[in-house]
């Protein structure tokens, strides 16, 4: 059983990022720390249990991004994934989860993946995309929001539980080959071992020029960046933080949900 | 907008679901007043579907109907809009809601029609669409560059359409085939973490990740005795790590609370969390960055380290200020 992970890097707070407002755009600080996107670590992790349970699986993780991205396809390898391959664009090149899709299938193709793990979405943009998008461009079959899954013995089929709202699960059987986008909570992702963290150091990441690969023409172009929505112009509460709790206890107490 | 404008209604139990009088309201917000509805289902369920749109919206209605659509997957509808929209005018806008099962299939139905696909849509600009990004810190316009454009637009961006129409729309039914389907479903199973304290509570005092550990959950516990019918809730992230367990999760893959007031601690303000709790009574909010989306919904702010202002505000409170 050959599995991929699909893994984006994110910021790791949006506090540290700059927008320039005139100009439409957002760009990094300098105090900007990134790490993986939480729910490819659900996903990663899903992958290594699938390997525990099939002795004979192999797990590569791959992300298109920018030369930093490598830092987080070295975490995977760190967490025990058995190779990474790095999608490479030239500097912060953003680009839509159309691109990227075609991107991660056009590295995928022709590797004879049974399995594509993807997060439920990314942290920062929450597109929810990229897996789904992945699937149609392969011809796989996909479940998104993956809140369990199970293959059957013969690895030919996969059970699994969709997360939807209010907490009910779809529960469905796909065929293998497919793409499941993994939700949140679906395990508890481990930390590195010492021994996977040594062998990640000396390994190579597979590197391949985004360039260099086909893609068609991107479907959408993003016109700018705008600041939020007015939201309800609440009360700010105002002063040294004591004055700040005696005007709550004082506002609970107009509205009597604080007892006297 | 030019073109086709089409909207794919969801339905559950045999009902319409309510997101899809919204996007009617969003299809009036692009200047469209006649959209066509469409609806997924089997033979048996089709019509009654198709009458409640008819009647509801007085906008003509496209019924696809099929066995492999007796019950909802991914595969079973792309196969049936992929051949249906490749037929139909190249300009097009395809909207669905930004549910689980609208982020399922839509992505999947713009790759087969040669699509953009926009997801979470929550307003429109000069023929380009508005969606929140970075954590809801921005917002992203969007312009589409292909003819046929499909959309999932947040359903609570806007108000469920109410206009009373004079007569039903036109319903059509088309066959759609019947198709075996590779994906085959096997029913739901109901949430497994109901919480009923959490519904009947006026107060609920509620924890994000910004509590930083599990042990600081005592906090939030302590600040919630203060009250006296009150509970805890929390953050998908919170209960992610099992600061708390899942019966306390709040949002729209946990409980939706409306309580008298909503104490919410070291939380972002995520839609998927707002979309549980955005009706309470009094939203206070409390956070170190001030930029957090939760001030965009909280009635009262406070930009303060929890860690140390709950055991002030407590404090404080106890002492009879
Ligand atoms: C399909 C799907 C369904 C989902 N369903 C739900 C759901 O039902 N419910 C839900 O909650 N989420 C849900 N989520 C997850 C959601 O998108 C967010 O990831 C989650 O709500 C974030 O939780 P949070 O606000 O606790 O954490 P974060 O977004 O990490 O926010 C933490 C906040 O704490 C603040 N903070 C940090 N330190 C302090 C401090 N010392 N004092 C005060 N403030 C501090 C930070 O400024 C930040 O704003 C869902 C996601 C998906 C993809
Ligand atoms: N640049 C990328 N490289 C690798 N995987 C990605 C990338 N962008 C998105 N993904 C995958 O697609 C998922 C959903 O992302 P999105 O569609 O951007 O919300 C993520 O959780 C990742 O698994």
């Amino acid at each position: 059983m050959k599995i991929l992970v699909c893994i984006k890097e994110v910021y790791d707070s949006p506090e540290t990022l700059v927008f320039d407002e005139s100009a439409g755009r957002v760009t990094f600080g300098p105090h900007t720390v990134f790490r993986m996107n939480r729910y490819d670590e659900y996903a990663l992790e899903e992958a290594l249990r699938i390997r525990e349970r099939l002795s004979s699986a192999v797990v590569d993780a791959i992300s298109v991004g920018s030369p930093r991205v490598s830092r987080i396809i070295r975490r995977a390898l760190e967490m025990g994934a058995n190779h990474g391959i790095h999608v490479q664009t030239p500097g912060e090149t953003c680009l839509s989860a159309f691109e990227r899709a075609h991107l991660i299938a056009s590295a995928a193709r022709g590797r004879g993946y049974d399995l594509v793990l993807a997060g439920v979405m990314a942290e920062d943009d929450m597109e929810s995309q990229v897996g789904p998008l992945l699937a149609a461009v392969l011809e796989y079959g996909c479940a998104t929001g993956v809140i369990f899954e199970e293959i059957s013995a013969d690895g030919g089929r996969v059970a699994v539980e969709r997360e939807v709202e209010g907490g009910s699960r779809e529960c469905l059987t796909l065929a293998l080959p497919c793409v499941l986008t993994i939700q949140s909570g679906i395990n508890t992702p481990r930390y590195p071992a010492l021994s996977h963290v040594l062998r990640a150091r000396s390994s190579e990441l597979e590197c391949i020029e985004a360039s260099g690969l086909a893609a068609p023409p991107p479907t959408q172009g993003l016109v700018r960046i705008l600041p939020p929505a007015q939201g309800r112009q609440g009360e700010v509460i105002e002063g040294a933080a004591v004055e700040k709790a005696d005007k709550l206890i004082r506002i609970l107490r107009e509205h009597s949900l604080l007892p006297r | 907008m030019n073109g086709r404008f089409f909207i794919i209604a969801l339905h559950e139990g045999g009902r319409v679901r309510e997101e899809t009088w919204r996007l009617v309201s969003f299809a009036r917000r692009c200047g469209v007043a006649d959209p066509v509805m469409m609806v997924l289902s089997d033979e048996g369920a089709i019509e009654q579907l198709a009458d409640e749109l008819a009647h509801r919206t007085g906008l003509d209605v496209a019924g696809l109907a099929g066995s492999h659509l007796r019950e909802y997957s991914a595969e079973a509808y792309i196969r049936t809009l992929v051949p249906f929209f490749r037929d139909a005018p190249e300009e097009a806008h395809i909207v669905t809601a930004h549910t689980s099962r609208g982020i399922d299939f839509a992505p999947q139905l713009s790759a087969g029609i040669d699509a953009c696909c926009i997801t979470a849509v929550e307003d429109v600009g000069q023929g380009t669409f508005i969606r929140s990004v970075h954590h809801g810190r921005f917002r992203a316009e969007v312009r589409a560059d292909r003819p046929r454009v499909v959309l999932t637009v947040l359903p609570e961006a806007f108000a469920p359409d109410d206009v009373a129409p004079g007569n039903p729309g036109k319903v059509r039914i088309v066959p759609a085939g019947d198709i075996s389907l590779s994906t085959c479903s096997r029913g739901a199973r109901a949430p497994v973490h109901a919480n009923m304290g959490l519904t009947r509570a006026e107060v609920i005092v509620s924890a994000g990740r910004g509590l930083g550990s599990g042990e600081n959950i005592r906090l939030v516990t302590m600040l919630s005795s203060l009250f006296p019918k009150s509970a805890l809730g929390a953050t998908r992230a919170v209960c992610d790590q099992g600061w708390l367990d899942y019966s306390h999760q709040i949002g729209s893959t946990g409980n939706t609370v409306s309580p008298r007031l909503y104490l919410a601690c070291g939380i972002s303000g995520a839609i998927q969390h707002l979309a549980g709790m955005r009706d309470s009574g009094m939203i206070v909010a409390v956070n170190t960055d001030p930029c957090a989306a939760i001030f965009r919904v909280a009635h009262y702010g406070i930009v303060e380290d929890l860690t140390t202002f709950i055991p002030l505000l407590v404090d404080r409170y106890l002492r009879g200020e």
